[in-house]
């Protein structure tokens, strides 16, 4: 015994240090992916594994759509090996910022005939003459075919830079496809009837959700898990009146008070985030799967 | 060693007909060395400019004025292209395009307005400061901080196209965040800014008051259009969310491109797609069009050459003529030292000490003014062909 203790801890102590030294090295290996938004991230982890590190910069209060990164956020993301961005308008900063063009990705380039515009307002200023800012909207990700050929992009970027094994990747991404093409028959079957039910949203964010499965969502633009004033509420009524709608879709939970006075106009109430940032509970494909489970129960007469 | 001292001695006694030869003596030394040095230099410069950047895409034309704005940023205005060529060469997986905007200057320098892959691309590093982050933002190169005075703080403003342009571009101030460090080369004296930058300075994006104003929405007219809305000139960290662009990316233009491929095939089938005379552009090969200037520059330097060697053997002649009658007008006092018993070999070793002197020290000269253009070469040329710029 005595013996024992002098040979083996020279030993253990040289594999712990070689442990710690191949992690360190690993971690250095590591490619960085940032995303734009959840959904990305998500695709991004799910399709990379353990070789990349993703990150998700957006603090975890704040939407992504509405985010101005600060000086250090930027240099995060101008260093990173692989810049994911949404596309159709998402993330307007990184317009107003420098972006290393060789390492971003527009993960719906390509799809630009499947997107949605949005209305516009005309003005002019200077002698530049008459012209207008014609909208997108930018949730792609609530229609699970373009998310699917937005993971696709994301794969394709990841393999071209050599950020994971193509193998890999193709393995992770045919699991993927599988399981938001199972998630997009799910949510077919859950909205099957709900179609015929005139529904309105808090916020302008279900454009390609409606689109896919057809539904009848017209839209607010209240703040998102803000409880709605007296002018709120009578616009809401109003309408709810005009279109004979019944549910009205949350962004996130509004507290008790916001839904009671929404119920007492015969609104029922859903919860359905945008999943632009992380959701409370699970993953992308588990909240987007419950929450149009409870869009379909509510659609149900 | 007596020779040598009589002869320092007679140089020093004469100290100004003996400075008149050093000087004469020793020009006609350096100016053949120093031109030497600086073409050579200038070559070097030249070249490797043009082989470090392996292709330049522009619009169809003058091959060496878009070789000379890409690579020189150069007073040459090519036609712009669109930024969907940029576009076709990213989806191309052929090569890494880097977009260039040069169309406008501030202080007498260059604005180039490009992504940041070019400061990869070309090793530049920031010494001061940090590199572009935001719209609006500039980083100059370490000429223009020099000859501007200007450093991490100031600002800059750009200088509008054409005074009688009142439509098209309106000066914009841009702060400058970062000064690269010296490389003696063109980026030396460039601004650099995001090419985004560069296209608000075009008016292709701007920044306004809000369209739709609460009072505008409490009135109900918010749908209106609203006319003369006031542009920002500066881009602060208040008014940045206003700024936007108007139509499509794939239509803004960029000056020309540096393209640079993965490998060389990639690049030989990039140019195969350029090769049609009919296309609006052209894909050229940099090193090529400053080797062929550069031919052109050294069929000149042969003619120079020849006219320098004539006017060295003409001061050569000009200074055995001044030794020659110099030896003449000291026929007395030669015949005073022979006749006090020196011998005509004595003489003979005296005369050569006083020239082997006077060419020695001018040779030192000559030899010290050559290190000195040697060692300061690639920033004189530098700064000669940025002046050329």
């Amino acid at each position: 015994m005595r013996k024992l203790i002098p040979t083996t801890t020279p030993r253990l102590l040289l594999a712990a240090f070689l442990l710690l030294a191949a992690g360190a090295a690993m971690a250095q290996e590591r490619a960085r992916i940032v995303a734009v938004n959840y959904p990305l991230a998500y695709f991004a982890e799910r399709l990379a594994g353990d070789a990349a590190e993703v990150i998700y910069p957006v603090p975890e209060s704040v939407d992504p759509s509405f985010w101005r990164p600060a000086i250090a956020d930027i240099s995060t993301v101008q260093s990173a090996d692989l810049i994911l961005l949404n596309g159709a308008g998402f993330a307007t900063w990184v317009d107003r910022v420098s972006l290393p063009r060789s390492k971003l990705v527009n993960s719906s380039d390509g799809l630009s005939d499947r997107f949605i515009s949005t209305q516009s307002i005309t003005h002019s200023h200077g002698d530049g003459g008459e012209h207008s800012h014609e909208g997108t909207a930018a949730y792609t990700w609530l229609d699970p075919d373009l998310a699917i050929a937005q993971a696709e992009a994301v794969a394709r970027a990841m393999t071209a830079r050599g950020l994971a094994p193509a193998d890999a990747v193709q393995d992770r991404l045919d699991a993927l496809r599988s399981e938001l093409e199972t998630l997009d028959a799910a949510a077919g079957d859950a909205l099957a009837d709900a179609g015929t039910v005139p529904m309105i949203a808090t916020h302008p964010r279900y454009q390609y959700l409606a689109r896919a499965y057809g539904l009848d969502i017209a839209a607010l633009d209240w703040d998102a898990g803000a409880t709605p004033d007296a002018d709120q509420l009578q616009a809401l009524s109003d309408l709810a009146a005009e279109r004979g709608a019944r549910i009205l879709i949350w962004e996130a939970d509004p507290g008790a008070e916001a839904m009671t006075a929404t119920d007492e106009l015969g609104l029922t109430s859903v919860v359905f985030p945008p999943l632009a940032t992380p959701p409370e509970d699970g993953s992308y494909l588990e909240a987007f799967r419950a929450a149009v489970t409870a869009l379909g129960t509510a659609a149900t007469p | 060693m007596n020779a040598l001292f009589l002869a320092y001695a007679y140089l020093r006694y004469h100290w100004a007909r003996s400075a008149v030869l050093v000087v004469v003596a020793a020009l006609i030394l350096f100016v053949p060395a120093a031109t030497q040095i600086l073409l050579s230099t200038s070559e070097r410069a030249l070249v490797a400019r043009g082989e470090a950047t392996p292709l330049v895409l522009g619009a169809r034309g003058s091959e060496l004025d878009l070789t000379m704005s890409a690579l020189y940023f150069s007073d040459e205005r090519p036609d712009p292209i669109r930024m969907s060529q940029v576009e076709a060469i990213w989806d191309s997986g052929l090569a890494m395009p880097l977009p260039l905007h040069t169309a406008f200057s501030s202080g007498g320098f260059r604005i180039v307005g490009t992504t940041l892959d070019y400061f990869g691309f070309r090793d530049l590093e920031v010494a001061q400061g940090r590199g572009l982050t935001l719209l609006g933002e500039a980083v100059i190169g370490a000429e223009v901080a020099q000859a501007l005075d200007k450093g991490v703080g100031d600002a800059l403003v750009s200088a509008p196209e054409n005074l009688f342009d009142l439509d098209g571009v309106y000066p914009l101030e841009m702060p400058i965040v970062g000064v690269l460090a010296p490389t003696n080369t063109p980026d030396d004296n460039a601004i650099f800014v995001d090419i985004k930058t560069a296209w608000v300075i075009q008016g292709i994006g701007h920044g306004h008051e809000d369209v739709v104003t609460a009072a505008d929405i409490a009135s109900g007219t918010d749908a209106l259009a609203n006319a003369a809305v006031v542009q920002y000139q500066r881009i602060t960290p208040e008014n940045i969310e206003s700024f936007h662009f108007h139509g499509s990316q794939d239509d803004f233009p960029a000056s020309s491109v540096i393209v640079v491929p993965n490998d060389t095939r990639s690049g030989t089938i990039l140019k195969g797609r350029y090769l049609d005379p009919e296309s609006p552009t052209q894909l050229v090969e940099p090193a090529g069009v400053i080797r062929g200037l550069v031919d052109r520059i050294f069929r000149i330097k042969t003619l120079l050459d020849v006219v320098t060697a004539i006017i060295a053997v003409a001061a050569l002649a000009a200074i055995g003529l001044a030794v020659f009658l110099s030896y003449r007008l000291r026929a007395g006092e030669i015949a005073t030292a022979v006749k006090l018993g020196a011998r005509r070999g004595m003489v003979l070793r005296l005369l050569a000490a006083e020239t082997v002197t006077l060419l020695f020290v001018a040779g030192g000269f000559a030899m010290a003014g050559a290190v000195v253009v040697s060692r300061n070469a690639e920033s004189w040329v530098g700064f000669l062909l940025a002046l050329g710029s």
